[in-house]
């Protein structure tokens, strides 16, 4: 191994531990202001999908443009140097599979359908454009959190329990078994980041350069190649992950990674055919909207449907966010769980409040500071609880089921819910009542009510609530204040 | 056997006795394995954490004043010093309120500077270890962190356990709790000092020491409100504390008890050390302008000889 190769792993894995370290730090709930999104602010593939959906580049997501740069500069060096998914799958492929010299130089040829990559990133700019910000499915960095946070950390000691998240977990593993059979599969043929970043690459400064009169056509620069991009006569700029693994590979000394090569080495396009690109297009026009109404529509809100303090309104929402999976990490009660069903096609894996299995901590913000594209505005905690003298940020309202509450319904003192609820003063209160029970004793019950311009929707009143598996009180997402249209009861009267 | 069947003596014993290592690793195998799951789930008992021998004291002394790590100090001393109920080298707990992610202005919480005097105390005679614990009601997190509890017992010395990191077993407990688990490690400890802080709660009017217990009980501990002062006296049975410290620096007077606003505090600036929890809760109650004869958990504990309930025997320092 080369000195440069060396310095590569050393970045390699620099970047995959302190993407894990920040993981870990989020899932521990410490309190620092770390920076949980940096690997996410600095993502294009967000960047330019909330420009094309939102018309807007939130906040730190201004970062993205120092990578373009970087990429303008030196090629894809995101994608051999600092993708977490890519050094993951580089270490998958080279921990599972030996292959011989002539498996690796089969496994890393270029393929046709590795342009494959470059139609989804049509599809989902397009997507984008239309309204439906789906750049997350596949983005490697939302891919990789949601893989690890829905797969991995439920799975240590002290992590919880999300439901769903195997299919998370195991998209994330098949990329890594798919690396096995061939290295980077998922960069090469899927990834639309990498898609995005080799249209900039095109014009990098530095490349790998071939001197044709030294080359002996003898393909041991393909060897040990990860972007499959074949040094070896027209160059595919686009898909070279700049590991650099070529240049010691050549008997001849041929190929160097050099600025502005001396000798015109031509830049060969994206393998992408206009007539297919304008296909891709057309068809992502029109399923977009069809997945949007199948998928149940946005104008209609929905009981289950709350989402996390300071989110945006569901069709802003639906534009900013791109189901990173980072809010769920830092919740730190495990509320925020993977919208399943609750949201929708185009909603699926966005955050989603589900009190049986955490409340939302009423002076916590967290969610809306790791949130790396705005779609969860950032709140402080007095304007979350309206300390600050203005209307608290509701999520949703708590209902009573009498059916089932035990003063209500089993003549049985109870009051858990009150004595949880932390708005002052408290939403629920009591109705107090004395009844006579079966046997003639009398009870003095106190009933509870909820004062629905109090309720701020947290759901720690059904979170402990002690009735068994369904609770006897239960929030839904009516009275949320990011919807004006979702509301039940108006201000009381003036007195 | 014939002769030429070429079995060496060498090979027998080899065959022989992997035969017999096999079945050894077979029999032994089950003989380890064999209803294990049923001695493991063996309960802890609860211990009794009391002091017994001592004579002569009063069953709690009230000291008041602007510094609430005096108020403790004092108090303390003039119950005998802490020498008198921890000894060089044992494991001390102690067990405040850290129920709710709220500011110490705000009282929901024990307050730190209590807790910290405590630590010192503890660590002056020699205690090996203390350990600061609750299982808070919201994410205990925050709550060890927004209380200052975590930032204060450090800083004194202590161990902070809180539920995310503590381990639970299932404990020898009667009556409503029973099949709750408890924080293996206040089973564990030599000591137990019982820190509440005095605040309103809706079902038992206020909420003190003996309330407190139910801050080392796990999961489940919620249908214990069915019957909240059955249950209240049955803890106070089943955990016997080395001192209950009822700390009544800001006392919540109303919402509670998490409270929220700072309208609802009122500042007394008082704390009582006693080796009684049913006359610490009196007095707690009395802070609070209740009537501790008119509170049915108060009542209870009593008539079970948890001790009485009488806030004229504490001894106050003024």
């Amino acid at each position: 191994m080369t000195w440069f190769q060396r310095v590569r792993v050393v970045y390699q894995g620099f970047f995959l531990l302190l993407f894990l370290w920040l993981l870990a730090r989020l899932a521990a709930g410490d309190l620092r202001d770390l920076p949980f999104a940096v690997f996410h602010h600095a993502d294009p593939l967000s960047a330019v999908g909330l420009i094309l959906a939102a018309g807007t580049i939130p906040g730190a997501l201004v970062w993205a443009t120092v990578l373009i740069g970087v990429t303008l500069v030196f090629g894809r060096v995101f994608c051999g140097w600092i993708c977490p998914l890519g050094t993951l799958q580089h270490l998958a492929s080279w921990l599972l599979a030996g292959r011989s010299w002539r498996e690796s130089l089969q496994v890393n040829r270029y393929r046709r359908w590795y342009a494959l990559k470059s139609y989804i990133l049509v599809a989902l700019l397009v997507g984008a454009l239309v309204g439906t910000l789906q750049s997350g499915w596949l983005d490697p960095l939302s891919l990789a959190v949601r893989g690890l946070a829905a797969g991995l950390w439920p799975a240590l000691p002290s992590g919880k329990p999300v439901p769903g998240g195997w299919l998370a977990a195991g998209l994330l593993l098949a990329i890594l078994i798919a690396s096995r059979h061939i290295p980077r599969l998922f960069c090469r043929a899927l990834c639309p980041l990498g898609a995005l970043l080799g249209g900039f690459a095109r014009f990098a400064v530095f490349r790998i350069h071939r001197r044709a009169e030294g080359c002996n056509d003898c393909t041991a620069c393909r060897f040990a190649c990860q972007g499959a991009d074949e040094p070896l006569g027209a160059h595919r700029v686009h898909e070279c992950h700049v590991c650099l693994n070529c240049l010691p590979a050549c008997p001849s000394q041929a190929l160097r990674y050099a600025p502005v090569p001396p000798l015109p080495s031509p830049p060969a396009r994206p393998d992408l055919s206009r007539r297919a690109a304008i296909g891709t297009a057309v068809t992502t026009l029109a399923v977009a909207p069809l997945l949007r109404a199948a998928g149940g529509g946005r104008n209609v809100a929905r009981p289950e449907l709350i989402r996390p303090p300071g989110a945006l309104p569901e069709n802003e929402f639906l534009k900013q966010c791109v189901k990173c999976s980072l809010c769920q990490q830092a919740c730190p009660t495990g509320a925020l769980q993977p919208a399943i069903g609750q949201a929708g096609v185009e909603g699926f894996w966005s955050p989603v409040l589900v009190p049986r299995r955490g409340w939302c901590e009423y002076a916590c913000t967290r969610c809306g500071e790791v949130c790396p594209t705005g779609a969860i505005e950032r709140l402080t905690a007095a304007r979350k609880t309206g300390y600050d003298g203005g209307e608290p940020v509701r999520i949703g309202t708590a209902f009573v089921d009498r059916g089932r509450c035990l003063p209500w319904a089993m003549g049985t003192p109870c009051i858990v819910c009150e004595e949880m609820c932390p708005t002052d003063p408290k939403a629920i209160w009591f109705e107090e009542v004395e009844q006579t029970g079966r046997d003639g004793r009398i009870v003095r019950l106190q009933r509870p009510v909820v004062d629905p311009q109090r309720c701020v929707g947290c759901g720690i009143c059904e979170n402990r609530c002690p009735v068994g598996e369904r609770a006897a009180i239960y929030v839904t997402s009516v009275g949320e204040s990011r919807d004006p249209l979702n509301r039940m009861v108006l201000a009381p009267p003036t007195r | 056997m014939s002769r030429d069947s070429k079995l060496s003596r060498r090979e027998l014993v080899l065959r022989l006795s992997s035969t017999a290592l096999a079945g050894a690793a077979v029999g032994g195998g089950a003989c380890f394995f064999y209803d294990r799951r049923a001695r493991a789930a063996t309960v802890r008992p609860v211990p009794d954490w009391r002091v017994h021998g001592l004579s002569g004291l009063p069953p709690a002394v009230a000291a008041r004043g602007a510094d609430p790590a005096a108020n403790v100090r004092r108090a303390v001393d003039a119950l005998g010093g802490m020498g008198l109920f921890v000894k060089a080298g044992e494991v001390v707990v102690i067990k405040p309120n850290v129920g709710w992610d709220r500011l110490p202005e705000q009282a929901a919480n024990t307050d730190p500077q209590v807790v910290a005097e405590l630590v010192r105390l503890c660590r002056k005679v020699g205690a090996r270890r203390v350990i600061v614990t609750d299982n808070s009601c919201n994410d205990p997190r925050r709550c060890f962190a927004r209380s200052g509890i975590a930032a204060a017992a450090q800083g004194a010395g202590a161990e902070v356990i809180d539920a995310s990191s503590a381990v639970w077993v299932p404990a020898a407990l009667a009556g409503d709790a029973t099949g709750l688990e408890v924080m293996e490690h206040v089973l564990a400890a030599d000591r137990v000092i019982n820190v509440p802080v005095v605040k309103h709660h809706s079902l038992s009017r206020v909420t003190i020491g003996l309330k407190n217990w139910m801050g080392v009980l796990g999961q489940g501990r919620n249908r214990l409100h069915q019957s909240i002062h059955r249950a209240v006296a049955e803890l106070g049975a089943m955990f016997r504390p080395t001192l209950t410290v009822v700390d009544a620096t800001r006392v919540l007077m109303a919402n509670g008890p998490t409270g929220g606003s700072l309208g609802d505090v009122r500042s007394i600036g008082a704390v009582a050390v006693g080796t009684n929890p049913v006359a610490c809760d009196a007095w707690g109650a009395a802070q609070m302008g209740l009537d501790p004869a008119a509170l049915p958990f108060v009542a209870e504990a009593e008539q079970r000889g948890l001790g009485r309930s009488d806030v004229a025997a504490v001894k106050e320092l003024g």
